[in-house]
């Protein structure tokens, strides 16, 4: 059932694999859920916070193993989400990231096209000590 | 994810189950490319595939560009609702074969 709630934060660590998609995926359903949005925006909303965290095992550590973690944190507070991501891998810079052109059609480069599609903004910043690196996604769900 | 595939002539279908990402896609496209490679036509049901982010619609482009360079092709058959939506999020309805 869900409980519309005006203000959350929960945050948790996963394993910088691909493997921890599934979780991360699980976690992020898990917070929707206490929050009043129809179901096809919790599921845009999972799959953006799931491709930022592919882009974190896929570029800032380039698919290496490691016994890494990222933090993923999600706020909301009066109808805004923020999205926050936190990884100790390469440095991101922001001027790199980018889509293909969406009608160059070949495998891969979406992913960063869904976030931008989904979210309202996207921003790099510089992670404060541990953390290399911080990405933050934020939509108004009020709009 | 799981998968079982079923052959009727020269068609070979492959039903996929589950959340297809980052973590499945190599063994997505172990299943699927050798059908496409022996010149198959390759059916695709997506029925009960709950979730597919972008890895997995790379599965699909690959397997499409696949087909057609070698002269077959795969037919996504009875896509979820879910993943209609993120094939349409990339634009790519027009591309691939859906049925």
């Amino acid at each position: 059932m869900n409980v519309a709630i005006k203000s959350i934060t929960e945050q948790r660590d996963f394993v910088v694999s691909s493997s921890s998609l599934k979780e991360v995926r699980s976690f992020s359903r898990e917070v929707f859920e206490k929050v009043n949005i129809n179901q096809d925006l919790k599921d845009e909303l999972v799959l953006a916070i799931a491709e930022a965290a592919q882009n974190i095992v896929k570029h800032a550590y380039q698919g290496e193993d490691t016994d890494d973690k990222m933090e993923i944190k999600i706020s909301l507070e009066n109808g805004q989400l923020e999205i926050g991501f936190f990884d100790k891998g390469r440095p991101v810079e922001e001027k790199n990231v980018r889509h293909r052109k969406i009608d160059d059609i070949k495998p891969g480069g979406l992913g960063t096209f869904f976030i931008q599609q989904i979210m309202d903004a996207v921003v790099f910043k510089e992670g404060e000590k541990p953390w290399i690196n911080h990405l933050v996604l934020t939509k108004n769900l009020n709009s | 994810m799981s998968y079982k595939v079923t052959e009727e002539n020269d068609i070979s279908t492959v039903h996929l189950d589950g959340e297809i990402d980052m973590d499945v896609t190599e063994k997505a496209k172990e299943i699927i490319m050798p059908l496409i490679e022996a010149k198959k036509e390759v059916h695709l049901n997506l029925k009960e595939v709950q979730y597919m982010d972008s890895s997995g619609i790379s599965v699909l482009i690959e397997s499409h560009q696949k087909a057609t360079e070698l002269g077959t092709k795969v037919i996504l058959k009875e896509i979820s609702k879910s993943v209609l939506k993120v094939i349409m999020m990339a634009k790519l309805e027009q591309i691939l074969n859906l049925d």
